[in-house]
């Protein structure tokens, strides 16, 4: 054997990994801005949800564009039981999430038949007619009302109140579930469920023909990965405290979901981690320049807020542009840049130190 | 006479108004390696495709190991244990080769060390092992042949089916790969052989089953198909007179 990466090398992630998420605990516990712990929410929410997708579209290889499906559930569920049940999202969520897995099945049973474009294009009319069917069934879903919520109910563990005031308690929660996200990604990658995602990725039918039964893995995959998404759905719910069929849209939550993954590196672990570390500040900045101004970044008569503000409300041109420059420039997303300038630069180090060792 | 592992009864395979199979039976017994033959557009391949489950046939019945095979999809065929290759390799490429092959051993495991040993062990047999951790995307033509044999082993299947192994090789690799059906043989493995090679088909087989345009012209030993008056107008053509 030659080149298995190293025992050293998952050392070396584990604490690189692990003095991270150290470093966010720290940072959460002493920054002060509420919008900086809103942007570290933001983050956070978005590789839970990238790694929810990365099950599916990046191991499994079937780009359901439709994930707002399953996330609008997670949401609609948890804030609904609350609401006209009193029953706490707590326990919601786990319901929201059950929810989503039962839809899986039902859209997967229906999509997977088909392959390729014809699969992507499925998954999002699943999601849009889930969306207009909750702006039509106003006595069930409130329409396009929607359902506001005045206060998320606090949390008893071990004796202690945790009060869902402010932002920080949500920056520790979505910290927590985001790092659950990529522990879940790591085990699946290391398990058979991982081999037999990555085998239909690459081939369906050689998979098949090696034993893998295609209909019940890739509905395995979008499972786990719809229940993930209904895990962040619900929490959104409970940070923004409002839901709407919007919770459902395809340009607002589908399509950031893929972009997370397709920037970051699709496929991988870090992928998703990466590309919501590209998409969500562009998103926020974009979404509301003055943010930076708040943070203390710029200030207030800076030339780039004023540049950017016009382009407030069209952020979904930018992710456009963004997805031509990464399809042409980068298929294998910022990760995969990253890793062939690495191999360039190994390799150019290789050929030079024979040099100047030669004379003997 | 112990019973055949393998019995193709009148199988017939229609696309809208073309047989591509018409009436084919045949059977197979255990530990042998059956050549399949034919010109090109025989049917051989939809044929494998018939008996592994890709497509139900239009008409007859494919019975592996006393189980009547129709309707049963290519996963549920490759766990009663019979495994195909691909005359146009599918190498699962961004996983490395021995990835790949452990794909096929987790057939028969969940955990991934066992499939690991398992897939060492296959990778040895068609002696790939410095080649383990290599993307299977990049690998050459023959290495690529040999690790669809590996990936398939590694299902421990109890009837192989090889679709033209050998195609794309050179001389030396065909000889490599003629002595591993040859060892797989001795192991005790029975094999259906896809191949154009007259050579090595006749060095290889037990018996043979001749197929011109979807139906079978003939079957026999090596030397009876060689001399076969059919066969020869099959292959040559009318003899000018």
């Amino acid at each position: 054997m030659i080149a298995r990466p190293p025992r050293g090398a998952a050392l070396l992630w584990l604490l690189v990994g692990a003095a991270a998420v150290a470093f966010l605990v720290v940072f959460g516990l002493v920054v002060k801005k509420p919008y900086v712990l809103h942007m570290g929410i933001m983050l956070f929410q978005a590789i839970l949800l990238g790694q929810a997708w990365n099950v599916i579209g990046g191991y499994t290889g079937q780009y359901s564009v439709g994930h707002a499906a399953y996330f609008g559930v997670g949401a609609y569920t948890t804030i609904m039981l609350l609401m006209t049940h009193g029953i706490a999202p707590w326990w919601g969520v786990w319901l929201g999430m059950a929810n989503a897995v039962l839809l899986s099945l039902v859209i997967g049973s229906i999509t997977f038949r088909l392959r390729g474009p014809y699969f992507v294009l499925a998954s999002i009319s699943v999601a849009e007619i889930i969306r207009l069917a909750a702006l039509h069934f106003k006595s069930f879903t409130r329409g396009a009302e929607g359902f506001l919520l005045d206060a998320v109910p606090s949390l008893r563990v071990l004796g202690t109140e945790i009060e869902f005031v402010g932002k920080r308690p949500f920056y520790f929660m979505a910290l927590g579930l985001a790092v659950a996200s990529v522990i879940a990604n790591w085990a699946v990658e290391r398990s058979k469920l991982g081999y037999y995602f990555q085998a239909i990725r690459e081939d369906q039918d050689a998979a098949h023909a090696l034993g893998i039964n295609l209909t019940a893995y890739k509905n395995v995959a979008l499972a786990i990965s719809a229940a993930f998404t209904a895990l962040a759905g619900g929490f959104s719910a409970m940070y923004v405290k409002w839901v709407d069929p919007n919770a459902f849209s395809l340009p607002e939550v589908s399509i950031p979901i893929v972009l997370t993954v397709i920037i970051g590196g699709i496929g991988t672990i870090a992928g998703p981690v990466v590309g919501a570390m590209v998409l969500v500040p562009l998103q926020e900045i974009l979404r509301n320049p003055k943010g930076l101004v708040q943070v203390g970044i710029l200030s207030s008569d800076s030339s780039v807020v004023t540049f950017l503000a016009p382009f407030a409300n069209a952020h979904q041109l930018f992710y456009g542009i963004l997805v031509v420059l990464v399809i042409l420039f980068a298929p294998d997303g910022v990760l995969g840049v990253i890793k062939s300038s690495l191999r360039k630069g190994r390799r150019r180090r290789e050929a030079r130190p024979a040099a100047p060792a030669a004379p003997a | 006479m112990a019973d055949p592992i393998l019995q193709i009864r009148h199988v017939s395979k229609f696309f809208g108004g073309l047989a591509a199979n018409s009436d084919v039976s045949f059977e197979m017994e255990l530990g042998m390696i059956m050549g399949l033959i034919g010109p090109n557009g025989a049917g051989k391949t939809t044929l494998f495709n018939c008996i592994t489950g890709y497509y139900p046939p239009s008409r007859g019945d494919v019975i592996f190991k006393g189980v009547r095979l129709n309707g049963l999809q290519p996963d549920a065929v490759c766990r009663l244990g019979m495994v195909r290759t691909w005359q146009k390799v599918k190498p699962l490429a961004k996983l490395s080769v021995i990835d790949n092959v452990m794909v096929g051993a987790l057939l028969r495991t969940r955990k991934l060390s066992v499939a690991r040993e398992v897939a060492m062990e296959q990778l040895h047999v068609v002696r790939m092992e410095h080649k383990a951790e290599l993307a299977a995307g990049g690998l050459p033509i023959g290495e690529r042949k040999k690790l669809e044999v590996a990936r398939a082993l590694a299902t421990k299947p109890e009837l192989l089916l090889l679709d033209e192994v050998m195609g794309g090789l050179n001389p030396a690799e065909s000889d490599e790969i003629i002595q591993l059906i040859l060892d797989l043989k001795k192991a005790g493995l029975t094999q259906m052989v896809i191949e154009h090679d007259m050579k090595a088909i006749m060095r290889i087989s037990d018996r043979i089953v001749v197929l011109n345009s979807g139906e079978k012209l003939a079957e026999g030993g090596p030397r009876e198909i060689a001399d076969h008056p059919d066969v020869i107008t099959a292959y040559l053509g009318e003899r000018v007179e």
